[in-house]
């Protein structure tokens, strides 16, 4: 094991790629490419990226239900090898639930505890603690058919939990629910997580779940880990150009690096970033849409802000804020700023056409790898 | 689209009716007429057979009165009761190891990838499409070589008899099963049986507790089949029976041959009367276990 101290991850992939192969094109594809990521005991951690990105490949390689090509897994410091789904220390939370058609909610989250010959008084106990858990008390006896698609998910939640695995994977879990049970989930599942402090992988295509409930988020791409971070670091500070553009909007403008710590915009005027590039290269510059202020062509720039003026050439009304679409005088009319202003007291509307100039704080733009 | 998710998950659990439009007029008509022939044509050779072998006659066309007496004289016929004996026990035996042999093969095909697996499938299914005849000729051949090496080598006198038709049995019916098995499974949500895994079931348990009883109602299905099969079969099991190994359809086959009997009705009102007895337990089995299991069954999102 590399690196030096410390207490020992939950789950670590060390190289880990997966190659499926291609039967039509008798040909490979690469699903998972030299992954390296530690999970820390205790963390929610959550797997972000489009489906085909190779998320769920890894969450089922340190589940069991796939084996590296490459590379291993390691679980709270054992090498996981070839070692199948039953003798590994995690339980899964499937995306369709999977329950068992043919046991009622009780002997579903019984099951685990029986196969692993758990004393049964026992095993009744912590069934009936986990159903508790989940907010189905007095739902033991009912088939999975007849229970709601919110209901079938706390069922397969507690069917995992009663175990109490060193770490709970989740793919993609509330991704059957509509939005309104999809929101107070998410809130359920980070209290259970804190309150069980199990490790949690969470698998999800949904930025905004992973942002609301992660300690950290990992950013994958084409079978590739693009960045890992707090939410607020990724959000705020997103490395590539793909990463910018997953997590929310972002608006991306092109500009010359001058020196370390001043870039070139469209508009020929500057802007204060740093960065390591060297001076003359041509970088993407990714800026949030909410750090955006508007004000009229003729206020006063205070001097620790950067701007670039504009028309108003679109506006977008979402009831708590608004967005403005501003087409910069420079690099002609197809490029549009966004501009997302909340629609608090005191804001100044603007109308189509209007000439208004777009501020920043330096701090909050940054320039992305590629 | 996410609302309109729960509303069906809301009304999954609702039985579905069949949706269908009444015909009206001139086509009812037809339909019924047509419906009314198909009936005729499929059961009045049953009421026929059924009638006749309560006649009191010899003679075929000609209605003597009503007699239990064709029955009575089968009761005396020992070569009758003999081949009854052997068609139940080969076909008792034959479906048991054919429907764990098929059930077998049918996971094999539909949950793993192995070397030759396409081959597989493939050869499996031959003795679903190959003519009765060409398969018996293949097996008589075969059995021959089969008793020939088995005397050069190891001298062994081996013959035909039960043994080779129960073989012959196997051979045949392991296909059926394996088809009606796979079927039902690949309904199945593989993810149900990684779930097992997952909560510690090694492959035998997760066999056992969970993929077992959902495709139950599959593997009853094709054990059902296989036994009515064997049952039923003539061509095959008359060229690799051997002396005193004959079964009831080969027998009544054979006195056909002599010409038709009241007698050979007598049987034939017999053995229909079992198979309707199989055919009733077989639809009171899938009707209690299928429906609710069956519904289920099928993965979270419809």
């Amino acid at each position: 094991m590399s690196g030096p101290t410390g207490p020992v991850p939950a789950v670590s992939l060390r190289q880990v790629t997966k190659r499926f192969p291609e039967t039509r094109l008798d040909d490979e594809v690469v699903a998972v490419d030299a992954l390296d990521l530690d999970i820390e005991d205790g963390e929610f951690f959550a797997l972000l990226g489009p489906s085909g990105c190779g998320k769920t490949t890894t969450l089922r390689m340190v589940a069991g239900f796939e084996f590296p090509t490459s590379g291993s897994v390691h679980i709270h410091g054992e090498e996981m090898g070839h070692r199948p789904p039953d003798r590994r220390p995690v339980n899964t939370v499937f995306q369709s639930y999977a329950l068992f058609p043919h046991m009622t909610v009780a002997r579903n989250v019984a099951f685990g505890l029986e196969m692993r010959d758990v004393d049964r008084s026992e095993a009744r106990r912590r069934v009936d603690e986990a159903i508790a858990l989940v907010q189905l008390r007095g739902r033991g006896g009912a088939m999975p058919g007849d229970l709601s698609g919110g209901q079938q998910q706390r069922v397969a939640l507690a069917r995992a939990i009663v175990n109490r695995p060193k770490v709970l994977l989740l793919d993609e879990p509330l991704g059957a629910l509509d939005l309104r049970l999809r929101e107070a989930m998410q809130v359920e599942l980070k209290q259970l997580q804190s309150m069980l402090g199990i490790t949690f992988l969470h698998v999800t295509h949904d930025q905004e779940e992973a942002l609301a409930m992660a300690d950290r988020i990992g950013v994958m791409d084409a079978g590739r880990l693009v960045q890992v971070g707090t939410p607020a670091e990724v959000y705020e500070r997103p490395r590539t150009r793909f990463v910018a553009e997953f997590l929310g909007d972002a608006n991306l403008l092109t500009a010359d690096v001058l020196d370390p710590s001043r870039v070139r915009l469209p508009d020929g005027t500057t802007a204060r970033i740093a960065t390591d590039r060297a001076a003359g290269s041509a970088v993407h510059l990714s800026l949030r849409p909410e750090q955006l202020d508007l004000v009229g062509p003729d206020e006063p720039v205070e001097h620790h802000l950067d701007s670039l003026e504009g028309t108003v050439a679109r506006i977008g009304y979402f009831g708590s804020a608004i967005e403005y679409d501003v087409a910069l005088d420079a690099g002609g009319p197809e490029v549009l700023v966004t501009a997302r202003l909340g629609n608090s007291r005191g804001v100044v509307t603007r109308e189509i056409g209007e000439r208004v100039r777009m501020r920043w704080a330096p701090e909050s733009a940054t320039v992305l790898e590629d | 689209m996410s609302v309109l998710t729960t509303v069906r998950n809301a009304r999954r659990t609702v039985r579905r009716e069949p949706e269908g439009v009444q015909p009206r007029g001139r086509v009812a008509r037809l339909l019924s007429l047509h419906g009314g022939a198909t009936f005729l044509f499929l059961y009045l050779p049953i009421v026929v057979l059924v009638v006749l072998s309560f006649n009191d006659s010899r003679i075929v066309g000609v209605w003597g009165g009503a007699t239990l007496r064709w029955y009575r004289e089968l009761a005396g016929e020992p070569a009758i009761f003999t081949a009854l004996r052997n068609s139940i026990v080969v076909a008792l035996v034959s479906t048991v190891v054919a429907t764990a042999l098929g059930t077998a093969a049918a996971l094999s095909l539909e949950r793993f990838r192995w070397r030759g697996r396409r081959a597989f499938d493939g050869l499996l299914f031959l003795p679903v499409i190959i003519p009765d005849v060409t398969m018996a000729v293949m097996l008589l051949l075969l059995f021959v070589q089969l008793f020939d090496v088995a005397g050069a080598l190891f001298g062994l006198r081996a013959g035909f008899g039960l043994g080779t038709i129960t073989l012959s049995h196997i051979a045949f019916n392991v296909a059926f099963v394996a088809v009606v098995v796979r079927a039902r499974l690949a309904r199945l949500d593989p993810r149900l049986e990684e779930a097992a895994a997952d909560l510690y079931a090694g492959p035998w348990r997760a066999f056992r507790h969970v993929t077992l009883p959902l495709i139950a109602p599959g593997v009853a299905g094709g054990a059902l089949l296989a036994l009515t099969l064997s049952l039923d079969d003539v061509v095959i099991t008359s060229f690799v029976s051997g002396p005193g190994s004959t079964t009831l359809p080969v027998y009544v086959f054979g006195l056909i041959r002599r010409g038709v009997t009241p007698l050979i009705n007598a049987v034939s009102v017999l053995m229909l009367a079992g198979s309707m007895l199989l055919v009733v337990i077989s639809l009171t089995l899938q009707g209690r276990r299928g429906g609710g299991a069956l519904r289920a069954a099928v993965p979270g999102r419809t």
